[in-house]
Order: C-alpha cells, then sequence, then structure tokens
C-alpha cells in the first residue's frame, strides 16, 4: 500500500485517498449525500445487529405457537418483530436438534441474514470460512471449539440465491427457569450462523 | 429513483430489494424429484458452483419464481423461474472420505437443474 | 464465471481466524465505502447480479490478495465508471489533488 507523507500531515493510503475521491466526486455531483451516507452507516454499525436475532431465538424457545410459526413461514414470523427487508427478503430458520446440525455459508461472495443479524462478521466473508464450510463443516466447527458426536447429521445451506437462512439453536438444558429477556442474554450471534451451540449459565448465573 | 436522502433510508432498507416475481410460471420440478446439476461454465455471472456441476441431488423445497441472476447480469431480463432448495449427499459432492449422513444444500434454479 | 471467487471445496486458505468482540467497521473507510456502495445502488443503473459480478471480475492476484472492503471499493469504481457515473481520469485526478492537499 503507497502512502503520502507531507510536511507536518499524516500518510493517507491509497484507498484512503480512492474512498475520499469517489465520495467527494459523488457528493460534488449530487449523487449521493452526506447525511444520507451517515444514517446507512449509523443503522448498521448502532441499531440493526445480532441483538436482534437473539431475541427471535429467546422468543422461539418461550412461546412455541411462535416457533411454529417461524419454521413454517420464517418472513412472517420475523416480521412482526420488525426484523425485514435488505438481505433479508426471503427469510429461512433451520431448526438444530440433538441430531442434526444446521450450517450456513455463502461460498460464492458473503450472502448473510443483514435484518437479523446485521452485517457478517469478518470470517465469515473470509476464504478459510467459504472454501472449507461446504467441504469439511466438522473441522469448521472443531476451529470454532464445537466437537459433534459422531452420529450427528451435518447439513450445511450454501446461500446461493437471495434466501437468507438463520440457525434456530438447541436451548440447552438448565434454561427451564428463565424469563425469555433472560435468554435472549444467553444466545450468541455464531448459534445463528450454526458455528456454536447456546450455552446455559453457569451454577452462579454468570454467562459461560 | 431519485437521489438517496436520510429521511428515505429507513424505508429503502425496508422495503429491500424483490428478487421475487409476481408471474405464474410452472416449475419444472417438485420436492422429492432426482436431479443432476448441469456442467454449465458461463464466462458470466452464475450462481451454480463448481462443485456441484454434474453433481445429483433431490428437490427438497420450492421457493416459487424468483429473478434468474445469470441473465439479470448480463442486463438481459428477470427470465423469471423457480427457485429451488437442493440436497446434494457429502460422499455424491466430495468422494468416500467424507461422513456418509452429512450434506449440502443449495439453492438452484430450473435453468441450473436436469432430471436425474 | 470460473473465478477464484467460486471458492467452496478449495484448499490451502489457511485457518479461520477470530477476533473477539469485533466491530462492525474496522476503519473510517470501511464505513465509508459500505454506504457508498448502497448509496449508489438506488440510482438502479446496476442490479445486485451485476454488482457480484463487478466483484467476481477483480483480478485473481487482487481479489485474493484483498480484504473484504477493498473488494467492495474495487467494485464500485467499475460499476461507476462502467454505467458511466465517473470517468477513471476523473477518480484519479482527484485522488491526485487530495494527495497534494495532505490529509
Amino acid at each position: 500500500m503507497s502512502g503520502h507523507t507531507h510536511d507536518g500531515g499524516t500518510e493517507l493510503s491509497d484507498i484512503e485517498l480512492r474512498v475520499r475521491a469517489l465520495e467527494s466526486l459523488l457528493t460534488e455531483k449530487g449523487l449521493v449525500e452526506p447525511d444520507a451516507l451517515n444514517e446507512l452507516i449509523d443503522t448498521y454499525e448502532t441499531k440493526i445487529g445480532p441483538r436482534n436475532g437473539f431475541k427471535v431465538v429467546a422468543r422461539a424457545w418461550t412461546d412455541p405457537d411462535f416457533k411454529k410459526r417461524l419454521l413454517e413461514d420464517a418472513n412472517t414470523a420475523l416480521a412482526e418483530m420488525g426484523y425485514e427487508g435488505r438481505q433479508g427478503e426471503t427469510m429461512v430458520v433451520l431448526e438444530n436438534t440433538p441430531k442434526i446440525h444446521n450450517m450456513v455459508v455463502c461460498t460464492l461472495c458473503s450472502c448473510y441474514p443483514w435484518p437479523v443479524l446485521g452485517l457478517p462478521p469478518v470470517w465469515y466473508k473470509s476464504f478459510p470460512y467459504r472454501s472449507r464450510a461446504v467441504i469439511d463443516p466438522r473441522g469448521v466447527l472443531k476451529e470454532f471449539g464445537l466437537d459433534l458426536d459422531e452420529d450427528v447429521e451435518v447439513r450445511v445451506w450454501d446461500s446461493t440465491s437471495e434466501v437468507r437462512y438463520i440457525v434456530l439453536p438447541e436451548r440447552p438444558p438448565g434454561t427451564e427457569e428463565m424469563s425469555e429477556e433472560e435468554l435472549a442474554g444467553i444466545v450468541n450471534r455464531n448459534s445463528l450462523i450454526g458455528t456454536a451451540k447456546v450455552q446455559a449459565p453457569s451454577a452462579k448465573g454468570e454467562s459461560a | 429513483m431519485p437521489l438517496l436522502t436520510k429521511d428515505m433510508v429507513p424505508n429503502i432498507l425496508r422495503l429491500g430489494g424483490s428478487f421475487q416475481v409476481d408471474e405464474d410460471v410452472p416449475p419444472k420440478f417438485v420436492p422429492g424429484d432426482r436431479v443432476r446439476a448441469r456442467d454449465i461454465n458461463p464466462t458470466g455471472h452464475t450462481r451454480l458452483p463448481r462443485y456441484a456441476r454434474g453433481r445429483q441431488g433431490v428437490i427438497e423445497r420450492d421457493y416459487g419464481v424468483f429473478i434468474f441472476p445469470d441473465t439479470n447480469a448480463r442486463g438481459e431480463g428477470k427470465k423469471p423461474q423457480h427457485l429451488y432448495n437442493v440436497r446434494y449427499m457429502a460422499r455424491e459432492l466430495w468422494g468416500p472420505e467424507v461422513r456418509a449422513q452429512d450434506c449440502v444444500h443449495l439453492d438452484m434454479w430450473d435453468d441450473y437443474l436436469d432430471p436425474a | 464465471m470460473n473465478g477464484v471467487h467460486d471458492m467452496g471445496g478449495m484448499h490451502g486458505m489457511g485457518p479461520i481466524v477470530l477476533e473477539e468482540d469485533e466491530p462492525v467497521f474496522h476503519a473510517e473507510w470501511e464505513r465509508r465505502i459500505f454506504a457508498l456502495m448502497r448509496a449508489m445502488s438506488v440510482w438502479e443503473r446496476w442490479n445486485i447480479d451485476m454488482s457480484r459480478h463487478a466483484r467476481e471480475r477483480i483480478p485473481p492476484a487482487r481479489y485474493l490478495g484483498s480484504s473484504y472492503y477493498e473488494r467492495f471499493l474495487h467494485s464500485l469504481e467499475t460499476l461507476l465508471v462502467e454505467k458511466d457515473f465517473l470517468t477513471q481520469e476523473e477518480i484519479e485526478e482527484r485522488m491526485a489533488e487530495l494527495a497534494r492537499e495532505g490529509a
């Protein structure tokens, strides 16, 4: 990456210069509006994120009717909670069970269910995950610290279309007394992609 | 479409794209059908990965009628057709050394598939 | 196209690197390029399939050597020029101006 140094100035990389060049040109030509850009950034940095997914899971665990609707018609069920729109226009929820473990990838690029989980983490978009998830899912899961039993069926879903998949992870034992809100607090983002399970809080009541 | 302004942002994001097409196109397949992914090698855009070409699978689900990306990317139109989820056994894709019970599901359009 | 982006089943990409408490964006320029791509798509001179194909057409060595948002930048520039929003010349000119002016 080339840099440009100036007397008393900071070094701007080629990338930063290029991005600034594009933004300044497009702004001058009236093709983008800075307030709109800032609103987009703010939306995905602070408003739309995995917490949406945690609430979906907690609700599915505590409300059997909602869970049924979620599995049969995810779009409608998710829209009830306000989770709809860009990169989530067609949603499908995959239920993990003790014998079936679902895992989601986009080998060709980085397709991901934005309305429910926000923008994807770097690892999901990375070449190691994209290349290995479909050919060696168990090896990938081991890297995430997840060792599945021999008899578990692993189903990898390659998001080749505009359908977006999320995993409904298993509810861990020992959480029967927890409220929906407390349950949302123990779900983790990777469990909705299928690279982790959800752990019950430790005996002392702290999250694992 | 006009310039995107700040107040338009929430609506634009909420509406999203419209990839499903409201057209009565008959499906070529139904869930349960055995299919084979075509061995196509287009120089343009496609969403049929090389690892699945020529491989045999089973139609799991019909998602309805969608825009076909291969033609849409060339500006040649939506060519609406049925989109399916197809299940491929891991051994069908990767040979006998992977586990027998594992599988890979891919979304595939009518134009990617032949009856097996 | 049979490009390097079609990497399902490829070997040699290395271990999966995990970052604890990863931020949504790792640099200011990443924020800006994400927003620019989204905002320019609203003009509908290209569709999502065209934008994906623009990423796929990044020359392989560059594709494999770039971060995710670097690939965004490269493909957005391609689309802006191909769809007649900007010319390559004015982009390079503006970059030179900005470089002369300093940070």
